[in-house]
């Protein structure tokens, strides 16, 4: 049976726990064996993005030693993996050691649906979901780790879901860390369109591969009032 | 008009999002730009191929800078130009000031530049008795309203055709019409009669050719053929990194930047200047002088991240597809080079008052996808808030931001403990239970007050819940 | 100028604290593989077909391929089409314009001809260039890919022609129109570039400053018209 390691990442620990619930079944309904990876809470991107290099340093030196060589590490968000893919690089330029790790356990690295359907070889999951569903993509899994079909590929292959088009999908939430607080106004009118999209497309449920996405847009529809809900792609995978 | 006073940012771009006749008028003006790129970009299917050539070239020339601005100035001296250095604004300003005033020139027009912008020249040549006429139509109808422009490519991106012809009716009298084709032959006949009276021109420059020591300035209207072929006397002026080495590298540049600035295949006129007229010739200046600016550029250089950015072509791409200019608009960011790459490049020529413009990002990457020129915008971005972190004079954030920074801070000292982040996780999911309501909190305490301002919190409940729910009830 | 070396090696010490990406020089650079298309014969034609299609799209006007008999003639017609009294003309690349200008003026129609003038009679020049409804010039070179026409100036073809007068005509010879831009550049060659001002047309003066609504004729010709001539001797 093969193995792979879940790093959790921070938010879906302390927010979105159900997600990593459903990352794990799913890939145990596919006869994959997960191993939380326990000894590491953040990959470091909260600090790496504020400019806190020494911060975000001790928390990827964390991480390194947390996880073992040569054996996959499944990710469920486009932005921690691309913290743990791209960006390691640049953050460890001062950290020979540390870079080499982050360099020999590099193709490891998976976000979830990219391991699915590009390790896997996978698009039926076996998963049944009748409700109408808009993915919204995020912009790292995009357009750092050049990853567009693949949601679609899975979402497609879902059993009684109806996909809605979303307009615009491609633009950014407004999440963007710690960008969300500091210059919360500018988040939040761009989290307005992307929920006046949202509501055009006839969804009932936004899809997206990653939990600050998916923080900004289900606080933005719970403050509007909105019936419509937030998934991880890994929960309407999980679904039968 | 460069960056003024500090925490400026913050309050224009709170006006600017309550602005929504603004964002009306940059998401149609995009949009319609964007369609066009779409069209061209389909057209060209060597399109990437070009983005990589020209990417390698430039990074190529300025990774020679220095041999190739001496070779561009010998090559300029032998045509007849005269060449001065500057090392920042001041030096420029001073240079084509006392120009303008030993030639006792009475008329001066302008091509559309934002290097000129950028060294603040239009207030200088006002404070010495002189008012330069902005020929560029987006600029001109900036100039008549008495701002800068809001974009380096359609500087009045702003403005409606009805606030245009507003404007033309409150300045020149005319009966008020909001049809783009009257208020731009109404610019025409005023700005015709200057041309030809005028005796000074100042234009940018877009690359120069170091090999041939010639200039080339691209536009669609004329005024930039006009402003450096009509006038005696005739000023470029251009940033270092304007240089390319030679003749044959041009042609992926003209067509790339055609392509992203316009959605053209080449723009309508593209002037290869070198040296003033020749004895007999009707056009052309007697006189040309090239003012080669630095000012802060060199620094820029030095670094090797941040040096890619000087691979630059000014084609405003960037800011048509950011959703964050497209939500503040030019003005907002209190610099004359506003957007994904205002932000690299502001910090660095205008100082720390523009230094929270990197971290003005969601570093969402649009900008680096569409960049013609391959800049990687969001890393560099990033480098930028390393740089400003670690400096010697920190950014001073407002009190509440200061809050959320330090925040960050001890969450990041608290998560290298795995164990005691999650009992804290707990902890706090315990205390904010009583608060939530169907899964979220409306109220945060600092640093997510910001937060909770404009949408709710997710309610913490760090709890393993397995198996997954099934969710195929009718909604 | 001690100012300019002072910057300078500011510049070079930068580049070193950057750190060269590798030792080698750019004049060795390789330079960028695009080929320079070889035109003959049949695709002479297509080539100007595109020329012509490129630049209607970008709102001129393409009058015809006409042979150098016909050029006289059909430009009396366009003169008076657009209804010119004043028709300014310049020397030719390889055209004659001495016979287009007869032809014009042989129809009633002023001609100002663009001849090399002294510093005190150059204002007055202008206006006349200024003041013609029709500009005739012919160009270096057409490009094909884009639609674009390579005019340069000298004394007898001032780049006012093609800038002044309201409306602009454009001669260009079958075999000068070229593939793309990379073609003529290679062709022009650095030596020719730097000996005289060079403007590259496509299409009218136009702007989209207001609205990114597209206006043509902003501070440069309304209208251009585009003739492709076969050689004589062919």
């Amino acid at each position: 049976m093969n193995e792979v390691q879940l790093f959790s990442t921070c938010l879906a620990e302390e927010f979105f726990p159900e997600v990593n619930d459903a990352v794990a079944t799913v890939l145990e309904r596919l006869r994959v064996k997960v191993i939380p990876v326990r000894r590491a809470f953040c990959c470091g991107q909260v600090a790496f993005n504020e400019g806190l290099r020494e911060e975000a340093v001790a928390l990827a030196r964390r991480f390194l030693k947390s996880v073992e060589p040569s054996k996959p590490i499944v990710v469920p968000s486009g932005s921690c993996t691309s913290m743990l893919k791209i960006f390691y690089s640049d953050l460890l330029v001062n950290e020979p050691a540390l870079a080499e790790k982050a360099a020999a356990i590099r193709p490891w690295i998976f976000e979830f649906s990219q391991f699915l359907v590009n390790v896997l070889k996978v698009k039926y999951v076996g998963a049944r979901y009748e409700r109408a569903v808009a993915y919204h993509p995020s912009c790292h899994l995009m357009r750092e780790l050049g990853v567009r079909n693949e949601p679609m590929t899975l979402l497609s292959a879902v059993s009684g879901i109806k996909l809605c088009e979303l307009r615009d999908r491609e633009e950014c939430c407004g999440f963007g860390g710690m960008f969300s607080v500091k210059f919360a106004h500018i988040s939040a009118a761009m989290l307005e369109d992307k929920m006046a999209r949202i509501k055009e497309s006839g969804a009932e449920v936004v899809v997206a591969n990653d939990c600050g996405c998916l923080m900004q847009i289900g606080g933005g529809l719970s403050r509007a009032g909105a019936e419509i809900e937030t998934r991880h792609l890994a929960e309407v995978l999980a679904a039968r | 008009m460069a960056a003024s006073a500090k925490g400026d940012f913050f309050d224009s771009s709170r006006a600017a999002v309550q602005d929504h006749e603004l964002q009306r008028k940059l998401e149609s003006a995009s949009t319609r730009h964007l369609d066009h790129f779409a069209i061209v970009k389909e057209e060209f299917p060597s399109y990437e191929d070009e983005k990589t050539a020209a990417h390698r070239i430039k990074t190529d020339a300025i990774a020679h800078l220095d041999e190739l601005l001496i070779q561009l100035t010998d090559k300029l001296q032998d045509s007849g130009c005269k060449v001065f250095f500057a090392e920042d604004a001041a030096e420029a300003r001073k240079y084509i000031v006392d120009l303008v005033k030993s030639k006792g020139a009475q008329h001066v027009v302008k091509g559309k530049s934002m290097t000129t912008e950028e060294i603040e020249l239009n207030p200088a040549l006002a404070a010495a008795g002189i008012d330069p006429v902005e020929t560029d139509l987006g600029e001109y109808i900036v100039q008549l309203r008495g701002e800068g422009p809001s974009h380096i490519i359609t500087p009045a991106i702003h403005l409606s055709k009805e606030d245009i012809g507003q404007l033309f009716t409150d300045k020149f009298g005319t009966e008020y019409t909001a049809e783009p084709e009257k208020l731009t032959a109404e610019a025409r006949e005023r700005l015709r009669a200057i041309f030809l009276a005028a005796d000074f021109g100042i234009t940018g420059v877009n690359f120069a050719i170091a090999e041939t020591g010639t200039l080339v300035v691209v536009e669609n209207e004329g005024n930039g053929r006009l402003s450096s072929s009509m006038p005696e006397t005739f000023v470029a002026v251009m940033g270092i990194e304007k240089v390319i080495p030679r003749l044959e590298d041009l042609s992926h540049f003209l067509e790339i930047l055609a392509r992203t600035a316009t959605g053209q295949k080449l723009t309508t006129y593209t002037s290869f200047i070198t040296g003033p007229r020749r004895e007999g010739e009707l056009d052309g200046p007697a006189e040309m002088h090239v003012v080669i600016l630095d000012n802060g550029r060199s620094a820029m250089l030095a670094d090797p991240v941040l040096r890619e950015a000087l691979n630059c072509i000014r084609c405003g791409a960037c800011l048509n597809v950011c959703p964050i200019y497209r939500r503040i608009g030019g003005h907002a960011y209190k610099s004359v080079y506003p957007g994904p790459i205002g932000s690299i490049v502001s910090p660095n020529l205008f100082g720390s008052a523009a230094g929270y413009l990197p971290f003005a990002s969601t570093l969402c990457g649009a900008c680096k996808d569409i960049c013609p020129v391959k800049i990687d915008i969001p890393r560099i971005l990033l480098h930028l808030r390393w740089k400003e972190t670690e400096g010697e004079h920190p950014l001073k954030w407002p009190a509440a931001l200061e809050r959320a920074r330090s925040g960050a801070r001890r969450f990041a000292g608290i998560a290298r403990h795995p164990r005691t982040a999650r009992l804290l996780g707990k902890i706090a999911a315990q205390m904010l239970k009583p608060f939530a309501h169907n899964g979220y909190l409306r109220w945060m305490p600092p640093p997510f007050g910001n937060w909770t301002k404009y949408r709710n919190f997710p309610r913490p409940h760090p709890q393993k819940r397995r198996p997954a729910p099934a969710e195929n009830q009718a909604p | 100028m001690a100012e300019a070396h002072k910057i300078l090696a500011t510049i070079k010490t930068a580049l070193e604290a950057g750190g060269q990406p590798d030792g080698h020089n750019h004049a060795a650079a390789p330079a960028p593989a695009r080929k320079v298309a070889v035109t003959a014969g049949a695709e002479r034609a297509e080539l100007a077909t595109s020329l012509a299609r490129e630049l209607e799209a970008v709102g001129g006007k393409f009058v015809g391929i006409l042979s150098p008999d016909e050029v006289s003639n059909r430009i009396v017609l366009l003169a008076r089409e657009i209804g010119a009294t004043t028709v300014a003309i310049g020397e030719g690349v390889s055209i004659d314009m001495e016979e287009i200008g007869a032809a014009l003026e042989r129809a009633d129609f002023k001609i100002v001809k663009t001849v090399p003038v002294a510093d005190v009679e150059r204002a007055a020049m202008r206006d006349r260039v200024a003041n013609a409804e029709l500009g005739i010039a012919e160009a270096e070179y057409g490009i094909a890919s884009t639609g674009t026409l390579a005019v340069i100036s000298t004394g007898t073809r001032p780049s006012s022609l093609t800038l002044l007068p309201t409306a602009s005509l454009i001669i260009v010879q079958i075999d000068r129109v070229m593939a793309d831009l990379a073609a003529v550049l290679a062709s022009l060659g650095p030596t020719r570039l730097a000996e005289h001002r060079m403007t590259l047309i496509t299409g009218p003066s136009r702007t989209a400053d207001i609205e990114k609504r597209i206006v043509l004729g902003v501070h440069g010709p309304k209208a251009l018209h585009l003739i492709v001539v076969w050689p004589r001797d062919e």
